[in-house]
């Protein structure tokens, strides 16, 4: 009895000095924003703010004109986007990667692997400079030579929604990529063969067999991928909304939003009522996952 | 026949692969040739791939005529310095969520997952608030702070991941063979999740190295610019800056990161799917 008491005393003492730590620098800070949130503090009101309620929550959810809906739209459409390109591309790409006789396969996976190798916001902002400026970008260049006129490519909304999505798919595509790879070497052969037998062509196979084999097995990557795309900032802040160097297009997805809010408009209270918002949001989202995952477990 | 519609299937796919490779790379490969460009061919028509002259002088403007050695020191030092604090916690708390389990330890382990999926950007302010009257805005310590507290949950689902994935038959073995707790860990676990740590470290690593919206808004002063906060001053754009130094010091600073990836790049995948994280 006495034993067990000084285990688990152990056991605490080990994981205390982390929780510690995590208490102070992360869970503080997230209800130190929850206490914000209830203020008008503003960059006027830095020392004299005073608490004002749910009114910065009400502002954000039913005052249109906020941005805070539109943000969260495009967030939604963003992700959407994102993961049926991703997936569809990814399984495709794996695919071909898994063809027989394909000798070379490791040189192309190592290669197709520096977008990930690389350090992201070196690649966005190589992207943004190298290919996307309208003077020396290589697309104007390209286009130059072929005699039309240089685009503004970030300047607008749909445009620049546009490539930051392209440059979002080549940051992330390798990682799934590897994922669907990996899932695809693990399944056994012989299951296929029997379906090639007879007669089943290369979509009904993926459709009837590949895609149900290998969902359990990329599942927890693609529920990761997920919440990262919604979560993603660095594409859409480095491409068009680096301060002092705005490229006018008018888009935001929820992070991008609240860090304007915060740092550049200095509308603090209300910045942090769309920052616990967006927490609530990516709670709930992980709880639905996980009872979907749990009823498909059982 | 059908060996030969193999064969020009299998000729198309590799050509399709090695246009696929390259077309994924230009962005990279285009940088790389501008850093070693001698000639001013950036607007004209004429640009190629590889360079008619070639030249080292912009790799030597971005060693000497600007700080990135002190930016480079900065950056050390942070990496460093979060690496050590972060395994430091998050080491012993990980073997303790994993091998005594007690009352409470699932409820934690749901609770850091829960607290990773909450971006650190979104209580950017409230921290930024909480260092500044502590005066640590604008320096080493209030960034390494930030970065130890967010990659101590990290670390800690991480390592216990790979714990986890270690069989206790081991442990028990070695303690049927006398061995005390303390013996078991140091010389069996801990040996055993050597390259679980190692890799661990190079992604927490690889994370303060690639950082940079904290180290943009919090770090002000030029003295305290890390390699991000650098390169971001150093940007091209239509106004001002010098593209071909830009594209030099973007390779430069990919380089170390570049190497560290492939060198642990077989881990990479498990390791960010073992512990349910990704950096």
């Amino acid at each position: 009895m006495i034993r067990r008491k000084i285990g688990t005393l152990n056991a605490w003492l080990l994981v205390i000095p982390a929780l510690i730590l995590i208490g102070v620098v992360v869970v503080f800070p997230i209800g130190y924003t929850g206490y914000i949130s209830l203020t008008n503090m503003n960059i006027f009101n830095w020392f004299t703010f005073r608490i004002i309620g749910f009114r910065n929550y009400i502002n954000a959810l039913f005052l249109f004109d906020s941005g805070f809906l539109q943000s969260l739209g495009v967030t939604v459409l963003w992700t959407a986007l994102n993961m049926t390109f991703q997936l569809v591309i990814a399984f495709v790409m794996a695919t071909l990667l898994n063809i027989e006789k394909l000798r070379l396969r490791k040189l192309y996976k190592t290669l197709l692997m520096f977008p990930w190798a690389m350090p992201g916001y070196v690649s966005i902002l190589l992207w943004r400079t190298g290919m996307f400026n309208t003077q020396f970008g290589l697309l104007n260049q390209w286009l130059y030579r072929l005699g039309m006129e240089p685009v503004r490519w970030l300047a607008g909304d749909v445009s620049a929604f546009l490539s930051s999505m392209f440059v979002n798919l080549w940051l992330a595509l390798p990682f799934m990529i590897m994922i669907m790879d990996g899932a695809l070497q693990s399944l056994d052969k012989s299951y296929f063969e029997s379906a090639i037998l007879d007669g089943a062509g290369w979509l009904t196979r993926s459709v009837k067999l590949t895609v149900p084999a290998i969902k359990p097995i990329i599942g927890p990557a693609v529920i990761i991928t997920l919440f990262t795309t919604f979560k993603q900032f660095d594409v859409i802040f480095l491409m068009t909304k680096q301060p002092g160097a705005q490229t006018g297009a008018n888009i935001h997805t929820v992070l991008t939003y609240a860090y304007e809010n915060a740092f550049i408009t200095h509308n603090y209270g209300f910045s942090s009522a769309v920052s616990m918002l967006i927490f609530l949001m990516l709670i709930s989202l992980a709880l639905l996952v996980n009872i979907r995952l749990r009823r498909v477990a059982d | 026949m059908r060996k030969n519609i193999q064969r020009v299937g299998l000729l198309f796919l590799n050509i399709f692969f090695i246009a696929l490779c390259f077309g994924v790379l230009i962005p990279i490969l285009y940088a790389f040739s501008v850093s070693l460009n001698a000639q001013d061919s950036l607007i004209g028509a004429d640009f190629r791939f590889i360079p008619r002259d070639f030249t080292l002088e912009h790799y030597r403007a971005v060693l000497f005529d600007y700080p990135v050695l002190l930016w480079l020191s900065n950056t050390v030092i942070l990496a460093f310095s979060s690496v050590f604090i972060s395994m430091l916690v998050a080491i012993p708390g990980a073997y303790s969520l994993s091998r005594l389990r007690f009352k409470g330890s699932r409820p934690i382990v749901k609770s850091l997952i829960m607290l990773h999926s909450f971006p650190a950007i979104l209580s950017m302010f409230a921290l930024f608030r909480l260092l500044m009257p502590l005066g640590l805005i604008n320096t080493r310590t209030g960034l390494i702070i930030i970065y130890v507290g967010t990659m101590s949950i990290f670390g800690l689902l991480n390592m216990k991941g790979y714990f986890d994935s270690i069989p206790s038959d081991i442990e028990e073995a070695a303690q049927i063979d006398g061995a005390n707790k303390r013996q078991t860990v140091m010389l069996i676990l801990l040996p055993l999740a050597k390259p679980a740590i190692v890799v661990t470290c190079m992604m927490v690593l690889i994370f303060v190295w690639n950082e940079y919206i904290f180290a943009i808004t919090f770090m002000t002063g030029a003295s305290n610019y890390t390699l991000s906060v650098g390169l971001f001053s150093l940007q091209a754009t239509e106004m001002a800056g010098s593209w071909p130094v830009f594209a030099a010091a973007s390779i430069t600073i990919s380089l170390p990161v570049l190497v560290v990836f492939f060198a642990v790049q077989r881990y990479m995948v498990s390791g960010l799917t073992a512990g349910g994280v990704k950096g």
